[in-house]
């Protein structure tokens, strides 16, 4: 997939820094400022308003789960994790936890911007994609009703075809989807009305 | 009795754009010798220089060089974006400080550096809001092949698309080449509203001979219909373009002779005003203060007595006028202003372009 990352306008947005107070916070916060963003460091605790906040860059040396009010790998924005130790375990926990992103320490002059569009990048391609497979997923589970409208159309002595071309009428008619016209046909345990006037 | 304070000095004399260089080194060494002649400042500046020939892989070697050979921990220098990038790592080793004094491409506010120059909020946003106003939207995009055409390119690609325009084409070529030809022959065929020229040297004058030739041709290919603009240019190129300057774009915060500026003639371009303006900013920062000479440059921006400099802390950019200004008979006149901007490396202001009302074009 190709991407075009666009130079997206970061002013004015919140990143929550859950670090403990540090030189390599400092230089983090000080990026963040020149980028525009409002940054604001805590540790051990996050404050409720982190659900508001747009970035979050996470301690990945002491950090664990319970500091997250949300399950593992579910943040709700994008995080980056802010690596010391690259031992195997503590990677693997900055993944699990969800980073979208990383910077290593120590943070000097530089990396926070491309960290924050490849965490926003990443974020939202996951997102997208959970919403796929979501809606594909109910898409699956109503495969059973479809076939069953299909019959229920097919005992009035229509063809397979027919059928189907019935079931797509009625759900342009009423501007929802197969599935969801196959489901009202099922829930009505009748054949309804070719013009579905009822549903306006 | 003054405290004499080295100053690293970078620049090629020698290379693609070499006239760039020895505007900003005019514009240093002048400003070098009135701090050294006023009285009223406690210290002077001994400039230590390294040239690197226009060799973009001896500019962080040679850094380090005047920073490890000299007292100096500020360093004026490099023209073109990829050598600000190669000497950073250098300075942020030595806690040193580069004062680039060229306009640049944004996204970028380096702990380690002062811009003095202008960035896309200052020089881009304003030029683009101007010539979609007078010219059109549709626009065909140049660059020589490194990162400032690049993100320049990418930038009015944008704008473009967001005001509903269209980039007819967008050709690189590499830095000191001359092979302008298919540039000319697709600006021919697609017939922009306007040219962006990111190119830098000899490409540039090459293709600016080309264009006007075009124009003698074909009356489109003219400034009344479809100019060539730059955030680059200033009078020090004029010379190497010639005639083919005549009715060129650029904007900029200074213009030689420009009326209404203060200082008229003063300086022969914005580069050389904004060389003098970083040393003088520089002696100000140091100016009664033993010892600053070896802090860095946040710590110096970060007193008090920083206020009135003119380096925003946060950003080290600068507030900037922002002039359009066109090449007739010979010299940059000013076409339009647009005030002073503070420069916003990142657009975090947004990328509102300024409003213009359209200029009405005489439909034939």
């Amino acid at each position: 997939m190709r991407r075009r990352v666009r130079s997206q306008n970061l002013g004015g947005a919140r990143a929550v820094l859950l670090h403990r107070p540090h030189p390599t916070v400092q230089a983090l916060e000080r990026q963040l400022h020149a980028i525009g963003l409002v940054a604001e460091q805590c540790w051990p605790e996050l404050p409720a308003s982190v659900l508001a906040a747009d970035f979050v860059f996470f301690d990945a040396d002491h950090g664990h789960d319970s500091q997250f009010p949300w399950q593992a790998g579910a943040a709700p924005m994008p995080m980056i994790a802010l690596i010391g130790s690259e031992a195997p375990g503590r990677i693997e926990w900055a993944l699990n936890a969800g980073a979208d992103a990383q910077l290593v320490k120590p943070i000097g002059d530089g990396g926070a911007f491309s960290a924050l569009l490849t965490a926003r990048a990443a974020f939202d391609a996951r997102q997208a994609l959970a919403a796929e497979i979501e809606a594909l997923r109910q898409r699956l589970d109503q495969r059973q009703t479809v076939v069953r409208a299909v019959a229920m159309l097919m005992g009035m002595g229509k063809t397979e075809d027919e059928a189907y071309g019935q079931l797509r009428a009625m759900a342009m008619a009423w501007r929802i989807s197969f599935e969801a016209a196959a489901e009202r046909v099922v829930a009505a345990q009748r054949p309804p009305r070719a013009e579905g006037g009822q549903d306006g | 009795m003054k405290r004499r304070i080295d100053l690293g000095l970078l620049y090629s004399r020698s290379g693609s754009y070499s006239l760039i260089s020895e505007a900003c080194r005019m514009g240093v060494l002048t400003a070098v010798a009135e701090v050294n002649g006023d009285p009223a400042l406690d210290i002077s500046f001994a400039p230590v220089e390294r040239d690197p020939g226009g060799n973009i892989d001896l500019y962080g070697p040679l850094c380090e060089e005047i920073l490890r050979t000299s007292g100096a921990r500020h360093v004026i220098g490099g023209v073109t974006s990829w050598s600000r990038k190669e000497v950073i790592p250098t300075l942020e080793r030595a806690r040193g400080t580069l004062w680039y004094v060229l306009p640049y491409e944004g996204f970028e506010a380096s702990d380690h550096v002062v811009y003095t120059h202008a960035c896309p909020n200052q020089h881009l946003l304003p030029l683009m809001s101007w010539t979609f106003a007078g010219f059109g939207r549709r626009g065909y995009l140049t660059g020589s092949n490194y990162i400032w055409g690049w993100e320049m390119n990418r930038l009015a690609r944008e704008l473009i698309a967001d005001a509903g325009g269209e980039v007819l084409g967008e050709r690189y070529l590499p830095i000191g080449s001359t092979d302008i030809r298919r540039m000319i022959e697709e600006i021919r065929a697609t017939r922009p509203d306007f040219i962006l020229n990111n190119l830098i040297g000899d490409t540039q004058y090459t293709f600016l001979q080309a264009y006007a030739e075009l124009g003698r041709e074909d009356a489109h290919f003219r400034p009344a219909t479809c100019p060539v603009l730059s955030c680059n240019l200033t009078e020090c190129e004029l010379p190497a373009i010639g005639d083919a300057a005549e009715g060129l774009i650029a904007v900029g915060p200074y213009f030689r002779f420009a009326a209404g500026q203060p200082q008229p003639g003063r300086f022969g371009s914005s580069h050389e005003a904004s060389a003098h303006a970083a040393v003088w900013m520089l002696a100000r920062l140091l100016t009664g203060r033993p010892g600053a000479e070896t802090l860095p440059i946040s710590a110096l921006l970060s007193e008090a007595a920083a206020a009135g400099i003119g380096v925003d802390a946060r950003t080290h950019h600068t507030v900037l006028p922002a002039l359009v200004g066109q090449v007739r008979g010979g010299r940059f006149e000013v076409i339009k202003d647009f005030g002073r901007i503070a420069g916003d490396p990142w657009l975090t202001r947004g990328r509102g372009l300024p409003v213009l009302s359209p200029k009405l074009r005489a439909v034939t």
